[in-house]
């Protein structure tokens, strides 16, 4: 299967999705005009190896600083993606700064319709 | 002569207690280096980082709603594809808040929908705008509006008050279209 590893640019996060290790992470802010050129390649690793995730797990770790609201819809539609993968062991680990208010809402919003999938909000300092 | 007539614009825009005005054509390297700066002047003024948070993201969502909406823009091929959409953004301070107003040219035909989206937001209360954003971010996007109506709710969200918006109408074809946050 597939690993993606996407640098950082100026207005888009690190991805790094390791398919032997069953991780993924997306780090940094997120803001260009067309989510959909960040989030695409991330659908589709993701729907690659939850499709045939054969009794391993997932973990993601978001350590994300800010992101617009159209990248807030795709994030929405990944979560959709992660809870309809009810066969795979999926923990999510949603990192923001301690003092940063915003993004830890955005992590009660997404984690709200959550059953399956783990969610930890993770405050760091 | 020259100083002094630009020296006098540039008071006029202090006076109001403006950070930057931007007006021209917009573009995706321009909203980024015009949002770092105010970040940094935010940094450096010892803002909370939850308040240049929400101007930011004001600063973001009204920048590329011209990019997206403005109907002044040239579109070609530049060995890749190139839009510029023109417009305004100015970020300022004003009675210990900031705020950001955006202006652009609107078609009338998309006007009343804007002014509808507006209003509704305009009239909620702030637990009536979170739960409406929630709710808007589990539904598939309006067509054609390429991500709108969740743009406008974040602006919403981040306010302090409620927002002001305004239409001036140049022809029969045309509006000045204006939108003002305080955070």
């Amino acid at each position: 299967m597939d690993n993606l590893f996407i640098a950082a640019t100026e207005r888009s996060p690190e991805v790094a999705f390791d398919a032997a290790a069953g991780t993924l992470r997306i780090k940094g802010e997120s803001y260009p005009e067309d989510a959909s050129q960040v989030f695409g390649p991330i659908f589709n690793v993701l729907q690659d190896y939850l499709g045939q995730a054969d009794g391993n797990g997932l973990k993601v770790d978001f350590e994300l600083i800010y992101f617009n609201s159209s990248s807030a819809k795709a994030l929405m539609n990944m979560f959709q993606m992660l809870e309809n993968a009810t066969d795979v062991d999926i923990v999510v680990n949603w990192q923001f700064m301690a003092d940063d208010e915003t993004m830890k809402e955005f992590g009660e919003d997404f984690s709200e319709d959550l059953e399956h999938v783990t969610f930890n909000l993770v405050p760091v300092s | 002569m020259l100083a002094k007539q630009f020296r006098a614009f540039k008071s006029t825009l202090d006076e109001r207690g403006i950070i930057f005005s931007f007006s021209g054509y917009l573009s995706e390297g321009i909203l980024y280096s015009l949002g770092d700066a105010l970040r940094q002047k935010m940094a450096l003024e010892d803002t909370d980082v939850t308040t240049i948070k929400k101007v930011f993201s004001v600063f973001v969502e009204q920048s590329q709603n011209i990019i997206r909406y403005s109907a002044d823009k040239v579109q070609g091929t530049l060995g890749k594809a190139v839009e510029l959409s023109s417009g305004m953004v100015t970020i300022g301070s004003e009675n210990g808040q900031f705020f950001i107003v955006c202006g652009n040219i609107i078609l009338e035909e998309d006007m009343a929908k804007l002014k509808g989206r507006l209003e509704t937001l305009r009239a909620m209360a702030p637990d009536e705008i979170k739960a409406y954003y929630k709710e808007q971010l589990r539904e598939p996007p309006d067509e054609g509006s390429r991500g709108a109506t969740i743009g406008l709710i974040e602006i919403a969200r981040r306010a302090s008050a409620p927002i002001e918006f305004d239409f001036d109408r140049i022809d029969a074809e045309r509006h000045f279209f204006c939108l003002k946050v305080s955070i």
